[in-house]
């Protein structure tokens, strides 16, 4: 759905987010995430290189489609927060009298409404996230671009945050996701793209980049407490307790044959691929800049 | 279009929405006021805290001239008899009476000649008592030496002599229509008109960089131009805030209409009935406007050219203001708080300083150079043009600097709005004007 490439704080990046995709946005501070996000706000320019949004190159229009939460949040703080929302979904071209329904609605989802004619100020940090991702929300963009959506949120909002996402997707909002967040890139992203020192270090679904950074790892248990003996030509040991243990494949071995071999030894009673986390991944890939991008 | 509306009707609420801009707008007339009647009160307490009366010895040793120290409310006079005798009998005198007198006057003998007096004191003497006994002793002095001319009738020469000029000053139209101007009139309603521009400027010149400088802290900024095209918003900022400013002056205008007629019907027959010295001091003030001035004054009101005068206001209001107010705004988005502006805002404020002086000296000279230099300057034209234009400025003088300004102004805008499209974004650096060129440049 996007294109783009060059730039001094991005250097020939070029990522597709499938339209009502949720796409993570990964990479360390100062890789160009926000330089990125950015240009897809039409708040900069790139200096080289096209964003395409459903195959039509961006222009000033589009911002309406755009939805975007800054990581750094910001409101008016003097200004009621009933105003600040129509205000904010206004210049993004909305009609009046469908952004003050469409605030009521929200603001009652959100448990705001008796919020709605304070000022920003008196709403404490929390309320003023959720505030704020209504006015990101409110004129049902197509695109939707959160920095760090869940930062500043209690566990519970957070998950009824996650709950609004995936049903912002559901009615057929794209959502590019920016975070340092693994954990929430697990939970709801299915594609992602790591930038790193200005490159795409990797690209691709979630599954995809998980199966192409596996170690070759198994979690096995047995059904009896016996520990697990070395077999150094089959598999090495990371772990061995009575009755589990994690190894990883030697060399050239199939998990198939590790599983026979162990099968005809031991009285096996689960065995689990262990697939590395995106906390793992994001970690190898960032402090090995040397490491070939993987497609 | 429907953006920039929008944002110019945020702008201007969420200024005039504040309670602080609602007290301020009814405050200052108030303040006005009362710094109009301070020196008027200031004059009349004084006046009547000095009740206490000097005594004064006086040493005369020449023919009688102590008789021209009128005593006084304040000042009394003691001679001392002692004609002939030497200078220290002064001291002798103070010391012998004590605490009584406040200081002796010596008159010598060739007084008529040297105009020389003395007086001895323990304390210093203040400056009004000096000038008092100057005063009595310089007239009688100058009566006594015209006198020794022995000229007839000279008290009626001299009434004669007494000549106060009347200057009438008749404009010509093309037509040769005489109308008559007043060089008092058009200076005040010069410097009037230039004060306004210059404070208009400056000040909200200031509420636009707070506002800038607001948005960026709190980073609603991201968001907005995440709506809108940078430069809208800073449009939308200086159209918006300058509404403010004329809905403020509009609210003066009525306030200080209003309340200068109500005072004018009751108070003033009221306070005048009640502190008779305070407005005789009051009166003292503009008695320089006799009879015959006044009414060449009121004639004059009919021979400035009101509409053009109108015309030329707005046009430089508008110019001197964006091309100001847009400044201030690119330099609000080059720091993370209002009180790290100043690096910036200094040479803005020196300008419009320049700009005022200017003003005021042209308003004795308004067709010299430096006038109609600085009336072309684009920076300076705003304020000085202002003085100028009662006086009749030229019409392609008129027409040079206003396309000056308006081209000035364009350029700086068209400036600033890079300058703010990029400062807006970025926080922490202290930045000078070598970055600000910098992001002029950029893409």
């Amino acid at each position: 759905m996007k294109q783009y490439s060059g730039h001094r704080a991005l250097d020939g990046v070029s990522m597709n987010v499938p339209e009502g995709c949720i796409y993570g946005l990964l990479g360390p501070n100062g890789a160009g995430k926000t330089s990125l996000i950015r240009i897809l706000n039409m708040i900069t320019r790139a200096d080289a290189g096209e964003v395409l949004l459903n195959g039509e190159p961006l222009r000033e229009a589009h911002v309406e489609q755009i939805g975007y939460l800054p990581e750094e949040r910001g409101l008016y703080k003097k200004m009621k927060v009933g105003d600040q929302i129509v205000y904010l979904a206004r210049l993004k071209g909305m009609e009046r009298d469908a952004a003050v329904k469409a605030m009521h609605e929200w603001l009652e989802r959100f448990d705001l409404t008796e919020w709605r004619s304070r000022k920003v100020e008196e709403l404490s940090k929390g309320m003023q996230q959720k505030v704020q991702f209504i006015a990101t929300v409110l004129h049902r963009p197509r695109l939707l671009i959160f920095d760090e959506p869940f930062s500043g949120f209690d566990p519970v909002n957070a998950e009824q945050l996650k709950g609004e996402i995936l049903r912002l997707r559901d009615e057929g909002a794209t959502i590019l996701f920016s975070t340092h967040n693994m954990g929430s890139v697990e939970d709801v992203c299915e594609r992602i793209t790591l930038i790193n020192k200005s490159r795409v270090a990797l690209e691709g679904s979630v599954k995809e980049v998980k199966r192409n950074h596996k170690k070759n790892k198994l979690s096995v248990t047995f059904d009896h407490d016996v520990t697990l003996e070395a077999a150094p030509q089959v598999f090495d040991i990371d772990v061995a307790t009575p009755g589990s243990a994690v190894i990883h494949l030697a060399k050239g071995v199939e998990m198939r044959d590790a599983i026979t071999f162990l099968n005809e030894r031991y009285q096996l009673t689960g065995v689990t691929e262990l697939l590395p986390s995106m906390h793992e991944i994001f970690i190898e890939t960032v402090t090995q800049p040397q490491q070939e991008a993987t497609a | 279009m429907k953006r920039l509306r929008l944002i110019i009707a945020h702008e201007y609420m969420m200024i005039v929405g504040k309670k602080s801009f609602i007290i301020m707008t009814l405050l200052i007339p108030f303040l006005i006021v009362i710094a109009g009647a301070v020196p008027v009160l200031i004059a009349y307490v004084n006046e009547q805290a000095d009740s206490n009366v000097e005594q004064i010895a006086v040493l005369d040793k020449s023919n009688g001239l102590a008789g021209a120290l009128v005593p006084t409310d304040k000042y009394k006079f003691i001679p001392i008899n002692a004609a002939g005798a030497p200078e220290t009998a002064a001291r002798d005198f103070y010391k012998k009476t004590g605490d009584g007198i406040t200081a002796v006057v010596v008159i010598p003998e060739d007084v008529e000649k040297t105009a020389n007096v003395t007086i001895y004191s323990e304390q210093t003497i203040d400056v009004s008592t000096k000038e008092y006994i100057n005063r009595c002793l310089g007239d009688t002095i100058a009566a006594c030496r015209l006198a020794s001319h022995n000229i007839d009738n000279l008290e009626q020469i001299i009434d004669e002599v007494k000549v106060n000029v009347t200057v009438n000053s008749i404009k010509w139209d093309e037509e040769g229509n005489e109308q008559a101007t007043s060089t008092e009139l058009s200076m005040i309603l010069g410097m009037i008109l230039a004060m306004i521009i210059y404070t208009f400027v400056l000040m909200y010149g200031a509420m636009i960089m707070n506002s800038v400088v607001e948005e960026k802290t709190n980073r609603i900024v991201e968001v907005v131009v995440s709506s809108c095209r940078p430069v809208e918003l800073m449009f939308g900022k200086i159209i918006g805030v300058g509404l403010v400013g004329i809905t403020q002056f509009a609210i003066w205008v009525v306030i200080l209409g209003v309340g200068g007629t109500i005072l004018s019907m009751i108070g003033l027959s009221s306070i005048a009935a009640a502190q008779p010295a305070a407005m005789e001091a009051a009166a003292t003030a503009p008695s320089s406007v006799d009879g015959s001035g006044l009414q060449t004054m009121l004639m004059a009101f009919g021979g400035v050219n009101y509409g053009s005068l109108l015309v030329n206001f707005v046009l430089y209001f508008i110019g001197g203001y964006l091309l100001y107010g847009s400044l201030f705004a690119a330099f609000g988005s080059a720091v993370d708080q209002a009180s790290d502006a100043s690096q910036f805002t200094t040479p803005i404020i020196l300008f419009m300083m320049i700009a005022l002086y200017a003003g005021i000296a042209c308003a004795t000279n308004p067709n010299g150079p430096m006038a109609v230099w600085c009336s072309m300057i684009p920076f300076t034209s705003p304020v000085v043009m202002m003085v100028r234009l009662p006086y009749d400025v030229p019409l392609w003088q008129q027409a040079l600097s206003v396309v000056l300004l308006f081209a000035t102004a364009l350029a700086v805008t068209w400036f600033a709005a890079r300058i703010y499209r990029t400062g807006i974004l970025l926080y922490g650096k202290k930045r000078s004007f070598k970055d600000l060129f910098k992001w002029v440049l950029n893409k």
